[in-house]
């Protein structure tokens, strides 16, 4: 699996490539030192937004929050 | 495709291999995870002389060890307060949860993360969606909010969904008939036997919940949603159709959802978990249609794996050929069939609650009942069913008794089973799961709590 394929090997739609960058940008970002309100939000939105790349089978990793 | 009749149609609508495929992919994540990051599951692993590498494949499942509820609750009793089922830190999680259990000894204790928590409200949007639940919806719950985790994460999924969410923690069952009715609530969700108090509540007070506004109730915890008579009480009652879900604390959310087909059971979620049925004797599996106990294994939480746990449920799996809606997610048919251990031994007969209850609730007459057994003489097995007899039908009951006595009879094998008036008011209601079953014989079989 790559982030071309999901995990069945089919190529990612349009949409799914967005997901998928948008959900490795907040997982990115829950590494920085950010304000905890900045912080707290990008746990949320990463954990939501996991659910989206997980339903589809974007990835198989799972994020630390 | 946002008018789409699927949660997520990528995956419920997977041909059978591709699902199979996705499913084996997780499992061995879950295998992985489990076996990295959870005590419990290492320990277990390792004695059954099978690793994460073992796993390539679906089939491979096989090849793990049962999980059990004693083997957990031993290992949570030996390892306070949460047990090495846990995978995470408690400072890693954001909720705290327990099962229901009455039985003296501390419940099962869960934790789960933030992704977790998220995860079980996804699970329920899934049943909710798939029965036509949607953003405009008033969604209401007839639940306490305790430590229970009951319908905790319909609330979240239905709030993820956009509906408005009105929640009755607080409130007695006249309170919460009044509010359903004052703010038009079009879902109501609430356990089979809590739904048929409300609706008598609705009666006394002169509401007409038949030509209300709800137009759909989500029953959830106990057999009686997928009692073909139970749910037609329901559905008569309140003018409304009811869809069948059923969970369980140790996954922390649904894993089975009856979809709008009414297919007369529920659709596994299979993206999700991987559901065997088992020979309860032998751990076996028995073939499509034939009765035994699931087995799940759930890709979902990170906190607290499950890895083919023993639910002691009752199944009867059918391919999804079975409904029409174009799902391609098994069926179980007639829901939780009822549990390996509620069946109850009476002079030789094998007695399960839910086959009375089918047969009790086929008579409007009956308002309530309770299956009551003891000890005669001393020795001998006996077994009643008490009823509270609905208002108007006071004067036929000798009839209907006797009616009801012969159908127990010939459904239950012959035996001989009494009927009798209790005063009315005197059986106890249920918010939550209902124990209609009073064992007071001198010896007894084995009763889950």
């Amino acid at each position: 699996m790559t982030d071309a394929n999901d995990i069945l090997g089919n190529a990612l739609t349009d949409s799914e490539q967005k997901l998928l960058a948008a959900y490795r940008t907040l997982e990115g970002l829950l590494a920085e030192d950010l304000a905890p309100t900045a912080a707290a939000g990008v746990r949320e939105a990463t954990a939501a937004l996991w659910q989206v790349v997980n339903n589809l089978g974007l990835t198989d990793d799972r994020p630390g929050c | 495709m946002s008018g789409s009749p699927y949660w997520n149609p990528k995956t419920e609508t997977l041909p059978k291999d591709q699902l199979r495929a996705l499913q084996g992919h997780r499992l061995k994540k879950a295998v992985e995870r489990a076996y990295h990051t959870s005590a419990f599951h290492k320990k277990l692993f390792d004695d059954a002389g099978v690793g994460p590498d073992d796993i390539r494949s679906v089939d491979d499942i096989v090849r793990l060890p049962f999980t059990t509820r004693d083997a957990w609750m031993d290992n949570q009793a030996g390892h306070p307060p949460f047990g090495e089922m846990c995978a995470v830190s408690p400072d890693d999680a954001i909720r705290y949860h327990t099962t229901s259990g009455t039985s003296g000894r501390t419940p099962l204790r869960v934790l789960d993360t933030r992704t977790d928590w998220k995860w079980v409200a996804e699970m329920w949007c899934y049943g909710f969606h798939g029965f036509g639940v949607r953003p405009t919806d008033r969604v209401f719950f007839a639940f306490s909010y305790g430590t229970f985790i009951g319908f905790w994460g319909a609330h979240y999924g239905t709030e993820k969904m956009g509906c408005l969410v009105l929640p009755s923690g607080n409130m007695n069952t006249p309170n919460r008939v009044q509010l359903i009715d004052e703010l038009d609530a079009t879902v109501v969700c609430a356990t089979p036997t809590y739904a048929l108090r409300l609706g008598q509540e609705a009666e006394n007070m002169g509401i007409d919940l038949k030509n209300g506004p709800v137009k759909r109730l989500i029953l959830s915890g106990e057999p009686a949603g997928s009692i073909p008579a139970s749910k037609k009480l329901v559905e008569d009652q309140w003018g409304a159709k009811a869809a069948d879900t059923a969970g369980m604390t140790e996954i922390g959310t649904i894993m089975m959802f009856e979809c709008e087909k009414q297919p007369g059971g529920t659709h596994i979620i299979e993206d999700h978990f991987i559901e065997e049925v088992i020979n309860p004797e032998t751990g076996e599996p028995v073939d499509y249609g034939e009765q035994g106990e699931r087995v799940v294994t759930s890709f979902g939480r990170t906190a607290i794996p499950l890895v083919r746990y023993r639910s002691r449920d009752l199944v009867m799996k059918v391919p999804h050929t079975n409904c029409s809606c174009g799902r391609t997610f098994d069926v179980y048919d007639g829901g939780i069939r009822g549990r390996v251990d509620d069946m109850l031994l009476v002079r030789g007969t094998n007695v399960y609650p839910r086959a009375i209850e089918a047969i009790v609730r086929e008579y409007t007459s009956v308002d309530e009942f309770q299956i009551y057994l003891w000890t005669k003489d001393g020795i001998r097995d006996e077994i009643a069913v008490r009823c509270e007899v609905r208002p108007g039908f006071e004067d036929q009951w000798s009839g209907i008794a006797k009616r009801l006595q012969a159908d127990l009879s010939h459904n239950i094998e012959g035996l001989g089973i009494h009927v009798q008036q209790a005063e009315a008011g005197s059986l106890p209601r249920f918010e939550l799961k209902a124990k209609r079953v009073l064992d007071e014989r001198h010896v007894k079989g084995a009763n889950r709590d």
